[in-house]
């Protein structure tokens, strides 16, 4: 039996409710994700999947329909959740006069994890990225990739039962983004926490996700997993399918 | 949110050019009033000055004396040697409202022709600087006349000061520790919300499980240990400016110097209760500037509008405290300066400097004080609660 983690119904958010700039950023959206599964979030810009991850982990509040994380819903166990689940978010800033430890060991701290423990944790985590070597220089020195691998670190410093990764290999070289998809291959095969990932990288995509759901202005136009979209639209692949989906373009749109 | 605060310490104390700017401004605020005090003191002492003179005495010595004075005004830059009679000098001592007068008393020949000896009483308003320099002039002078005519004889000038309401140093340190300690937090309070936001850390800050109130709170906590560092050097600011005091002083008859100095310098018993003062104005000035950092775009934006906001009443009241007491206003204008927080600050450390106030005006002022920076932090709190600030 599948061990679902985050359930959503009907999930519905509107910005500017009722004025003139009223923007409807979900619109009924109902998906169910199961403990261990990397589950890929694809859509174009301004499809949604931030601010599904948003009201997912607390910051935003739905406007209509339920969300329900570990079991808890969101606008009601929020704290519950948030010790439970970790954020790299799309514009990630990062600390830049505290050093590639410390920006770890400050987040592991502030959600209460021993001091001996967080210490081990960054060195297992600095050594998984390939920054123990700069781990006492100060981040303002580092490159954007870099930079990126730290914010994953430290997405996973507290050992979070789901990870919600908002394009987290944007801006990091090719060596950079395979340390950073093994990361979360290991994560999700030996370690079976759930990762909602978001990218424009269908290959990253192929090669991590077990389902994924695409949404696109909004609704949730598919969910599956890659070879059951590809065969469900008669697709080569999966960008054919995202782009028959997204822009009418292709076999699913001819 | 021992861990927020350690974080916010730490970063910040790598920010060389804020600390720079937290040590050098209280440092640079008041050498500079020291430098700029000896400037106005070397100015006006060349300055001309009117005297007033009452010669009640009718013997040779008093005559000689009086138009030795009065033939050499140039040189005494003596602009108007006005002739008054004891009780109008002795009103204009009670109504403090003269610079110089030189009284010759009725015994002065008798007693010099006695007993080789006698006084010449000089009343000065030693918080003027003008009238102060001619005081000492008038002093070398009627001993120079006194004892270059009879060698023997020897003349004597007692000095009387005209005490002021408060000490310019005391009103000095209230407007300079007020301006000082409101601007100091800007940076910083600019940097921890809405630098927050421009550099894209505030939203992973946000999901952690604490609450909104208790980040409000460690960032008020690591902005006032940031500024304690301030408040030190506002402390060696005050030493230093006190020793220029002293500095300048030497030179001043003995009675007449720790007058002076009593009127210029910084009480040193006052430092701890300025140092509290401080704290109070920092905790309304952190708490202002958070609510301002909550709403604004950038950091740029945030400082901008917490200067603009905090500097226009401040500069009112700390110019209002060298005017005399900011209670003597009413009506409109009389509430709008108490509804500043930091006219608390003002009347809490001129009521105990001056020994007037009661025990319950001053809990009063701490109350305000204390109240007006809960109530923003609330406001704080509930403007950092809104989905705005992340969407």
């Amino acid at each position: 039996m599948t061990d679902t983690v985050i359930r959503t119904e009907s999930l519905t958010k509107i910005f500017e409710k009722g004025k003139k700039r009223e923007v409807v950023a979900l619109d009924k959206v109902s998906i169910e994700i199961n403990r261990g599964e990397v589950f890929g979030l694809l859509g174009p810009n301004g499809a949604g999947k931030t601010t599904l991850i948003r009201i997912l982990i607390g910051l935003l509040t739905p406007t209509a329909g339920n969300a329900w994380v570990l079991g808890c819903d969101v606008t009601q166990d929020i704290d519950y959740i948030r010790e439970r689940v970790s954020l790299l978010p799309q514009e990630a800033g990062i600390y830049d006069r505290l050093t590639a430890r410390e920006n770890l060991v400050y987040y592991g701290g502030l959600y209460g994890i021993p001091d001996d423990d967080l210490h081990n944790r960054a060195d297992r985590l600095l050594d998984t990225v390939g920054l123990r070597e700069k781990e006492d220089y100060q981040v303002k020195g580092f490159s954007g990739g870099m930079k990126r691998k730290v914010l994953v670190a430290r997405a996973l410093i507290i050992e979070p039962e789901i990870v919600f990764m908002d394009e987290p290999t944007t801006g990091v070289d090719t060596i950079g983004a395979r340390v950073v998809r093994n990361v979360l291959k290991k994560l999700s095969s030996e370690q079976k926490r759930t990762i909602i990932l978001t990218t424009h990288d269908l290959n990253e995509v192929a090669e991590l996700c077990d389902r994924v759901g695409i949404l696109n202005e909004g609704n949730l136009v598919a969910v599956g997993k890659p070879s059951e979209l590809e065969e469900q639209f008669k697709a080569a692949d999966l960008e054919e399918v995202f782009m028959g989906l997204v822009t009418g373009e292709g076999v699913y749109g001819q | 949110m021992i861990w927020l605060i350690k974080k916010e310490v730490k970063s910040l104390f790598r920010s060389r050019w804020l600390i720079f700017g937290l040590i050098v401004s209280p440092l640079f605020a008041w050498m500079f009033e020291g430098a700029f005090l000896s400037f106005v003191v070397a100015q006006t002492s060349a300055e001309p000055e009117t005297v007033y003179i009452t010669l009640d005495d009718e013997g040779i010595w008093g005559n000689t004396l009086y138009s030795a004075i009065e033939s050499e005004m140039d040189t005494l830059l003596i602009e108007q040697l006005l002739n008054v009679t004891r009780s109008e000098g002795d009103n204009m001592v009670a109504n403090r409202t003269l610079s110089v007068w030189v009284l010759i008393p009725e015994n002065f020949t008798q007693e010099l022709e006695a007993a080789n000896r006698s006084t010449l009483v000089v009343w000065v308003n030693t918080g003027n600087f003008r009238a102060t320099a001619a005081a000492q002039r008038i002093d070398a002078f009627a001993k120079q006349v006194i004892n270059e005519i009879v060698i023997i004889r020897d003349l004597r000038v007692d000095w009387y000061t005209i005490t002021p309401e408060a000490t310019y140093g005391h009103s000095l340190a209230v407007f300079l520790v007020m301006i000082v300690s409101v601007m100091a937090p800007s940076p910083y309070v600019g940097q921890s919300f809405a630098g927050e936001r421009e550099k894209h850390t505030l939203e992973a800050l946000l999901v952690v499980p604490m609450s909104r109130v208790s980040i409000l709170i460690a960032k008020l906590i690591a902005g006032l240990v940031l500024t304690m560092l301030y408040s030190i050097f506002t402390v060696i600011g005050i030493l230093i400016y006190n020793w220029s005091i002293v500095v300048r002083a030497v030179g001043l008859p003995p009675e007449v110097m720790d007058y002076y100095i009593n009127l210029y310098t910084v009480n040193s018993s006052a430092i701890p209760l300025i140092f509290f003062c401080q704290l109070l104005i920092l905790i309304c000035a952190i708490s202002i500037g958070i609510v301002v950092s909550s709403l604004a775009r950038d950091q740029a934006t945030a400082e901008s509008i917490n200067n603009l906001i905090l500097l226009i009443p401040t500069m009112v009241i700390g110019i209002l405290g060298f005017t005399g007491s900011i209670l003597q206003y009413g009506g409109v204008f009389g509430v709008f300066v108490l509804a500043i927080p930091f006219s608390h600050a003002i009347l809490f450390l001129n009521g105990v400097l001056s020994g007037v106030a009661t025990p319950a005006s001053l809990l009063g002022n701490v109350l305000y004080m204390l109240a007006f920076a809960m109530v923003f932090l609330v406001i704080g709190a509930k403007l950092f609660e809104r989905e705005a600030i992340i969407a």
